[in-house]
């Protein structure tokens, strides 16, 4: 009752108060989300939660000395180590969830029609998260970022026409303190966008979420807010463990020696979340090869909704889920893999699990 | 302040004078290691002083400052002595602000390997504490069948096994003020958690808020799913 009246009251002469007093009090949601329908919410927490500690560390990053303020920022600025130690886990959090948002849509087949768009802006969001987080990795300045820059600036560097120049515009120049001074640019405004993508998911997920029937609806206060946060504790929990006691997982060891154009370290590595599409880049050869791979790789993905021909039926087939799991396995040993080989193979098992075996699969199965 | 607590700091450093009596060597451990492991100050207090007057004639540790080494329980004016004690290149006494001296060594004097700089050398290591402590307690005779290049020595954890650093510690070759026996081993773990505390000064804070943040996430995790089964069993 009070809160009809506020909504009444400040609704009337503030509309945006009236909106998200609707947003907050309205009895429109079905009943019976699970708890990892708020993938999406921590995501876009996540994603908060990186930009407002990127902006502490850009106030003291030097691109033109990176490792040199990295080192500054972890022991001279107070609380430093903590706030890089929040951006590095933060950045780790962002891709567990993102990964796993993408696979549960994989699952439960949420990315058939209507749900074409938000399953698109699902892999558009991990496309612009993977260059912000590579960019980042680049920033850090150690060896392996370094000769990570090295190779992919040389490469677009090396093409001719267009793509050459878009990618000297993009790089201004190879590997050293002239590229990552406009990288450290592109970062910040590429992870802004990202933040643009994660606004326009919602309102598209909002517009095909299941609507509860009239007058059998529960409203976000208290019923979903008490799952959000009943969610946001456990990733929190996870999040800690991470951030205090393994600071730099899933990081390249070679990264703690600072880059050095005339030392090549012995083992050159990406952060984990970068590994998958690494290797299917590199399972091609080439820079076109690698520039090929990873367009391919998210293309195909995002031709997913496409590629189910089971239509509208709601058939659920037990092959088909079981070759949903495997190619997880099969992106799993694509960051994992160490020989070409191997590599190579999972890479054509990853583009033969949806250009023939999906369609083939799916409308066996519908029938 | 600082005067104020200049006796309790003193009491802390004997403290821990007394609490080093433990031995780290049989078996080999290193208080810093582990999820919930510490910087041991009087293990790096000794290890300092063995990087003081054996590892910095070579080496250098420019991410480190004089006045970091009050974290390591020295006090201001103990910190400030010790940089005063250090000639710098152009004959000057370094400051508390002072980066650990960079003794310039040429690549020349080591058959072309420069001595790599020491600051986060534990973290760019696999498993860096254990590794340096292997490495200073490395050295033996050539195996049979191995040809050493020239001014290499043998060391069993090296990579290739063939390192241009000579044997750098001897038994007694610094005195520690607070009576351990500065034994080779003894002086090869203090200054492998000497420079695991270098490579990663905030360690024990950080384990100390992260075990704090954790159990408090438990707790809220707890409450939060308990609350959540709470309300919606109310709204059936």
């Amino acid at each position: 009752m009070t809160t009809e009246l506020k909504q009444s009251w400040a609704g009337e002469r503030l509309p945006i108060i009236g909106g998200l007093c609707t947003c907050l009090f309205a009895p429109v949601f079905k009943p019976g989300s699970k708890y990892f329908d708020t993938l999406l919410g921590l995501i876009a927490i996540t994603l908060a939660f990186l930009t407002f500690s990127g902006a502490v560390l850009a106030v003291y990053y030097d691109p033109w000395h990176a490792f040199a303020s990295v080192q500054f920022i972890d022991r001279n600025v107070h609380n430093g180590w903590l706030v890089h130690a929040y951006h590095a886990t933060g950045t780790t959090a962002l891709f567990g969830l993102v990964y796993l948002y993408l696979f549960r849509a994989m699952v439960t087949r949420g990315y058939r029609a209507p749900g074409e768009l938000v399953w698109g802006l699902g892999v558009k969001l991990l496309a612009v998260l993977l260059l912000v987080g590579w960019l980042g990795f680049v920033l850090t300045g150690g060896a392996a970022s370094y000769w990570s820059l090295f190779s992919a600036s040389n490469g677009v560097l090396a093409l001719s026409g267009a793509a050459g120049a878009i990618g000297n515009w993009f790089f201004g120049g190879p590997a050293g303190g002239n590229a990552l001074a406009r990288l450290v640019v592109f970062h910040a405004v590429l992870a802004l966008s990202a933040l643009v993508v994660v606004g326009v998911l919602f309102s598209a997920r909002g517009a095909v979420a299941p609507k509860a029937e009239r007058g059998r609806g529960v409203a976000f206060f208290p019923y979903y807010l008490s799952q959000y946060l009943a969610a946001l504790a456990v990733f929190a929990l996870i999040f800690s463990v991470l951030a205090f006691f393994a600071p730099h997982f899933g990081q390249p060891r070679a990264n703690a020696l600072p880059a050095d154009p005339l030392t090549l370290p012995v083992a050159v590595a990406l952060p984990w979340y970068l590994l998958p599409l690494a290797g299917v880049a590199g399972a091609l050869p080439g820079i076109w090869g690698g520039i090929l791979g990873v367009v391919g790789a998210l293309a195909v993905l995002a031709a997913l909704p496409w590629l189910d021909r089971s239509g509208p039926s709601d058939a659920k087939g037990g092959l088909y889920s079981f070759l949903t799991w495997a190619l997880a396995l099969d992106v799993l040993g694509l960051g994992l893999s160490c020989s070409p080989l191997l590599t190579l193979l999972l890479t054509l098992w990853y583009f033969f699990h949806f250009l023939v075996l999906t369609p083939v699969v799916t409308a066996m199965e519908a029938k | 302040m600082r005067r104020f607590f200049a006796p309790l700091l003193a009491i802390g450093l004997a403290t821990a004078g007394t609490a080093q009596a433990e031995d780290t060597l049989s078996p080999l451990h290193f208080q810093s290691q582990g999820a919930f492991g510490s910087i041991d100050k009087a293990a790096a207090q000794r290890g300092f002083l063995v990087y003081q007057t054996v590892c910095a004639a070579c080496h250098a540790a420019n991410a480190l400052h004089y006045r970091d080494l009050e974290a390591l329980g020295l006090t201001p004016d103990q910190a400030a002595g010790i940089a005063q004690g250090v000639k710098l290149a152009d004959g000057s006494t370094a400051t508390l602000d002072s980066p650990f001296k960079d003794p310039a060594m040429p690549a020349s004097a080591f058959g072309g390997a420069l001595p790599p700089d020491l600051s986060s050398i534990v973290a760019q290591r696999e498993h860096g504490t254990r590794y340096v402590y292997a490495l200073l307690t490395g050295y033996t005779t050539v195996p049979d069948g191995v040809t050493m290049l020239p001014g290499h020595f043998y060391n069993a954890a090296f990579p290739g096994g063939q390192i241009a650093m000579p044997p750098p510690l001897r038994d007694n070759a610094v005195t520690y003020a607070d009576g351990t026996a500065a034994t080779q081993q003894q002086q090869a773990a203090d200054v492998a958690e000497f420079l695991t505390w270098a490579a990663d000064p905030n360690l024990s804070t950080r384990h100390q808020i992260g075990l704090r943040a954790v159990i408090f996430f438990v707790f809220l995790s707890v409450v939060a799913i308990v609350s959540k089964r709470k309300i919606w069993r109310e709204s059936v």
